[in-house]
C-alpha cells in the first residue's frame, strides 16, 4: 500500500508530492518467496567463482597480485598485498616540524589543542632558558601529546597552527597496536616523523627572532 | 570401568578435542580464504617463515620416507591370505595414486619453474589432465588386475606391491626434495600460518576490561561460550563399534587390545569386548546436544550484560531471544527423524541410515528446517544479528580483546565444526559410506546382490572414521559458503521466520511423518520390499554422484583456461583519454 508522502515544507514547495518515477519492486513470485531455490542459486554462483579463482591461482594462471598492483585497469585492490599510494593531501599521522637546529617549530600557543574537536592534544608550554634569544618571544612545548586513538583526523590542528609546526603529511595511517598506551604519541616520537620526502623541517621557514632578516619588531623597539 | 576402558576414553577425548581445536583454527583461516577466493582476492596468505633449504628438504623428504618405511615394514610381516589380499589391493591403489599425484606436481613445477632436465621438458609438454585421466584408468585397471590374482599368490604379490609402493614413495620424495631450490625458502603453507600468527598475537594483546564492567562475568563469558561447543561432540559417534577378541581371562585388559577381530559380519556378532568410537554413549543422545547447545548462548548473553556497553547489551539480548525462538523449531524439526529412526541415540540413528537410506532422503524438509535453526543457534550468517556489525558494531563482544575475543572466535568455529558433525550424523549417514557394510562392500538392491568384496574389520573401521571426519569437513566447507553468499536478515525478519514459518512447518512435518510411518508399518510386505529397493537406489545415487563430483572437480581444476582481462571502461582509461596524467587509479 503506497502512502502519500507527507509534505515537508522545509525541503520542497508545500502541498506537492515528490515527483519521480517509482522504482518497481521485484515481483513476489513463489520461487523468490520460498527463499531456498534462490539461495541454492546464489550458492552455485559463489562456488563457481570460488573454483574458478582457486584454479587460476593454483595453476599459476593468475598474475601475481603484488607485481600487478600498478597495472592500469585494476579496480579491486587486494589490500594488504597491494597498497594504493595515498593522495598528496592525505591526512595521516601527525608530525611536529623542526627548525634548522632541530628544535621544535612549535611555539606552544595552544591554538591546535583549542581547535581540536576531539580534544586529544595536550601541550605543556615552557619558557626557553635564560640567555636563549627566543626567550621572551615564544615558548616551546615541554610536552606535546596526541592521542591518535581519539583523533578524528579532521586536520583542524594543522589549519589552526600559526607557525606550521604541526602537519599531517607523513603519509602514514594509524598502525594497529597491541594496547591503548601505544596510541599515545609523545613529543619526541612526533618530532621524529618525517614527511613523505623524508624531510623533518617545516616547509614554511620563518625568520628567527634576532636574525638580521627578521622583518618584525625586535627587542630594541620594545622600550620606546 | 577397567583401566583399559579409561585409557581408551582418554584417547577418544583427545582425538575429538584435537580435531575440534585444529579444525577451528583451520576453519578460521579457511573462512577468510574462501571469501577471498570468491571475490578474486588472495586473502590471508602472507604469513611466512623462512627456513634454510636443507630443513625444507628434510620436511619434504621425511613424510614419504616414513610412509615408505611403513610400507616396507608391512611387506616383512607375515599375513593370512585374506589380509594379504587386502594389503595388496590397498598398496597397489596407493602406488597408482602416488604415481599420478607426483607426476602432476612435477609437471606443474616444471611448467612454472622451468624444466631442469630432458625428462622434465617432456613432462612439461604433457597436459596435466591427461595424467589425471590416465591415473583414474590405472586405478580401475589395477583394481581388476589385483582381483584376478588368485588368493594363494596374494601374500607374495602383496609383498611385491608394498615394496613397490615404498620405492615409489622414496623416489618421489627424494626427487621433490631435490627440486627445492637453494637459499632461504619462504614457507607460506597457503596462509595457514595466519591462524598460528593470530593466536600468538591475541595472547600478547592488551586484555581490556571496561571500567564499570562486571569483572568476574566479563572473564567468565568467553569460557562459557567455548565450553559447550566442545562438549557437544561427546555423544557424536565418529566411527562404528570395534570388536576385540578376549585373550582368555574374560575381562577387558590391555592384553586384548592387539586382538582386534579380523572380520565381523553384518549383524555385528561379537563374543569379546565392544568399544564404541564415541566419547559417551548416552541414552538421551541428541537431547544432551540440545541441552548443551542451549547453554552456549549463556556465554553470549552474559558477555553482553557484563560489558557495560549498550551495543553489547543489545547483542546479548538478541542472542538470547534468538536462541529461545529457534531452540523450539530445532527440537521439533528432528522429531520426524526420531519417529523414523526409532531412537534418540546417535549411534542407532547412524545404524538405521546405514541399513536403509540417509536422513536427507527420508526427511528433506526437516533437513532444511534443522539447517536454518542450527545456523540461528550458532549465530552464523544469515542469522548473525547478535554481532550485526552494521547496526551494533560487534554486538556482545564489542568490549573484548586479546585472547578472550579469541575464545569467542574459537567457540564460534568449534560450533561450526560440531554443527557440521551433527548434520552429518543426522542427515548424511554419519560415518557410513554407501554400500560399505561392516563386512565389506556389498552393492545390493533389495535381495539382488550385484557385487561383493570382503574387507577386514580394521579396514572398514578405518574407512568409516576417515569418512566421518571427511564428511564433517565437507559440511563445514558448505556452511562457510552460506556465509559468503547470504546477506544478513533484519531482526524482525528473523523472529517472524522463526515463529511463523519454521515452527508451523516443523509441526506439519512431524504430523505428516507420523501418518506416513503408521501407514508404512501396516503396509503389505511387497511395499516394504519396494521401499528397501528405493532406499538402496538412494545409496547408489550418493555413490555415483560423489564419484562423479570428485572426478569432475579434479578434471575441472586441471582444465587450462587463459584468463581474459577485459579492461575497457575503468575510470583511469577515461581519465587518460581526457588528457589526464594518471595512467592508473593507483598513481595518486
Ligand atoms: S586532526 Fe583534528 S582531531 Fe586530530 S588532533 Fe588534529 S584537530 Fe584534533
Ligand atoms: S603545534 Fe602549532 S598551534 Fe599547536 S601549540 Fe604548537 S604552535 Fe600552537
Amino acid at each position: 500500500m503506497a502512502r502519500a508522502t507527507p509534505s515537508n515544507t522545509w525541503t520542497k514547495p508545500a502541498g506537492r508530492p515528490i515527483a519521480g518515477k517509482p522504482i518497481p519492486r521485484p515481483t513476489r513470485s513463489a520461487d523468490v518467496q520460498a527463499y531456498i531455490p534462490e539461495m541454492v542459486k546464489g550458492l552455485g554462483i559463489t562456488m563457481k567463482h570460488f573454483f574458478k579463482n582457486t584454479k587460476e591461482m593454483v595453476l599459476g594462471q593468475k598474475p601475481d597480485p603484488v607485481l600487478n598492483a600498478l597495472e592500469p585497469g585494476v579496480t579491486t585492490i587486494s589490500y594488504p598485498e597491494e597498497k594504493r599510494p595515498y593522495p598528496e593531501r592525505f591526512r595521516g599521522i601527525h608530525r611536529l616540524t623542526l627548525r634548522e637546529d632541530n628544535s621544535p617549530r612549535c611555539v606552544a600557543c595552544l591554538c591546535c589543542s583549542t581547535a581540536c574537536p576531539a580534544q586529544c592534544i595536550a601541550i605543556e608550554p615552557a619558557e626557553y632558558p635564560d640567555g636563549d634569544r627566543r626567550k621572551g618571544y615564544e615558548r616551546y612545548p615541554s610536552s606535546f601529546v596526541i592521542d591518535e586513538l581519539r583523533c578524528v583526523f579532521c586536520g583542524f590542528c594543522v589549519e589552526a597552527c600559526p607557525v606550521d609546526a604541526i602537519r599531517m603529511d607523513t603519509g602514514l595511517h594509524a598502525v594497529p597496536y597491541d594496547s591503548r598506551e601505544q596510541f599515545i604519541y609523545r613529543r619526541d616520537l612526533l618530532m621524529s616523523l618525517s614527511d613523505r620526502s623524508g624531510s623533518r623541517l617545516t616547509a614554511n621557514t620563518r625568520h628567527e627572532p634576532g636574525d638580521p632578516t627578521h622583518p618584525g619588531l625586535s627587542r630594541d623597539h620594545a622600550d620606546h | 570401568m577397567t583401566s583399559v576402558e579409561l585409557a581408551l576414553a582418554i584417547v577418544k577425548i583427545l582425538i575429538v578435542v584435537l580435531f575440534l581445536l585444529n579444525m577451528a583454527a583451520i576453519a578460521t583461516w579457511a573462512d577468510r580464504r574462501q571469501g577471498a577466493m570468491v571475490q578474486d582476492r588472495v586473502g590471508p596468505n602472507r604469513a611466512v617463515v623462512y627456513l634454510p633449504s636443507l630443513v625444507v628438504r628434510g620436511i619434504v623428504f621425511f613424510p614419504p620416507a616414513l610412509l615408505a618405511a611403513l610400507s616396507v615394514f608391512t611387506a616383512t610381516r607375515p599375513a593370512s591370505a585374506p589380509a594379504a589380499a587386502e594389503t595388496m589391493v590397498a598398496a597397489a591403489q596407493f602406488a597408482v595414486a602416488v604415481a599420478w599425484l607426483g607426476l602432476i606436481v612435477f609437471c606443474a613445477s616444471a611448467r612454472s619453474g622451468g624444466p631442469i632436465n630432458p625428462a622434465e621438458e617432456a613432462l612439461a609438454r604433457v597436459e596435466p589432465r591427461s595424467i589425471f585421466y590416465g591415473g583414474v584408468m590405472a586405478h580401475v585397471a589395477v583394481f581388476f588386475l589385483t582381483q584376478a590374482i588368485p588368493l594363494s599368490a596374494a601374500p607374495v604379490v602383496a609383498r611385491i606391491a608394498c615394496v613397490l609402493l615404498g620405492a615409489l614413495l622414496l623416489v618421489t620424495g627424494a626427487y621433490a626434495a631435490l627440486r627445492v631450490p637453494e637459499g632461504k625458502i619462504p614457507l607460506r603453507l597457503l596462509g595457514t600460518l595466519h591462524a598460528a600468527a593470530d593466536a600468538i598475537k591475541m595472547i600478547w594483546k592488551e586484555d581490556f576490561i571496561p571500567k564499570n564492567a562486571d569483572r568476574l562475568l566479563h572473564s567468565l563469558a568467553p569460557l562459557l561460550a567455548m565450553f559447550p561447543a566442545l562438549v557437544t561432540f561427546a555423544v557424536i559417534p565418529f566411527g562404528d563399534k570395534l570388536c576385540f577378541e578376549d585373550n582368555g581371562d574374560g575381562v577387558f585388559g590391555f592384553g586384548d587390545l592387539p586382538l582386534l577381530k579380523r572380520t565381523v559380519d553384518q549383524a555385528f556378532t561379537c563374543s569379546g569386548h565392544v568399544v564404541n568410537l564415541q566419547v559417551a554413549d548416552l541414552n538421551v543422545g541428541i537431547l544432551y546436544i540440545f541441552a548443551m547447545a542451549g547453554t552456549g548462548i549463556i556465554g553470549a548473553a552474559l558477555a553482553g550484560w557484563a560489558s557495560d556497553n549498550k551495543f553489547s547489551l543489545l547483542g546479548g539480548l538478541r542472542a538470547a531471544s534468538q536462541m529461545v525462538s529457534y531452540e523450539v523449531a530445532m527440537g521439533l524439526s528432528v522429531v520426524g527423524l526420531f519417529i523414523i529412526y526409532g531412537s534418540v541415540r546417535l549411534g542407532d540413528m547412524v545404524q538405521w541410515q546405514a541399513e536403509h537410506a540417509w536422513g536427507i532422503f527420508v526427511q528433506p524438509l526437516a533437513f532444511i528446517l534443522f539447517l536454518a535453526a542450527l545456523a540461528a543457534e550458532t549465530k552464523r550468517i544469515p542469522f548473525d544479528q547478535p554481532e550485526g556489525e552494521s547496526e551494533i558494531v560487534a554486538g556482545y563482544f564489542v568490549e573484548y580483546s586479546g585472547m578472550k575475543f579469541g575464545m569467542f572466535m574459537t567457540g564460534e568455529y568449534v560450533e561450526l565444526i560440531t554443527s557440521s558433525a551433527l548434520l552429518v550424523t543426522l542427515f548424511f549417514g554419519g560415518y557410513h559410506l554407501p554400500f560399505l557394510d561392516r563386512d565389506g562392500i556389498n552393492v545390493a538392491f533389495g535381495d539382488a546382490t550385484l557385487f561383493q568384496y570382503k574387507m577386514t574389520h580394521f579396514a572398514v573401521s578405518l574407512t568409516y572414521v576417515l569418512a566421518f571426519f571427511g564428511k564433517t569437513i565437507l559440511m563445514a566447507w558448505v556452511q562457510v559458503f552460506f556465509r559468503w553468499t547470504l546477506p544478513r536478515f533484519r531482526y524482525d525478519q528473523v523472529m517472524r521466520l522463526g515463529w511463523t514459518k519454521l515452527l508451523p512447518l516443523t509441526i506439519v512435518n512431524m504430523m505428516v511423518t507420523g501418518i506416513v510411518v503408521l501407514a508404512v508399518d501396516s503396509a503389505p510386505a511387497g511395499l516394504v520390499g519396494g521401499l528397501q529397493v528405493a532406499a538402496d537406489v538412494t545409496h547408489a545415487i550418493v555413490a555415483v554422484g560423489g564419484f562423479a563430483a570428485v572426478v569432475a572437480l579434479i578434471a575441472g581444476l586441471l582444465e587450462p583456461v587463459e584468463r581474459q582481462r577485459t579492461v575497457n571502461s575503468t575510470s583511469s582509461r577515461f581519465a587518460a583519454a581526457a588528457g589526464g596524467t594518471k595512467a592508473s587509479p593507483q598513481q595518486a
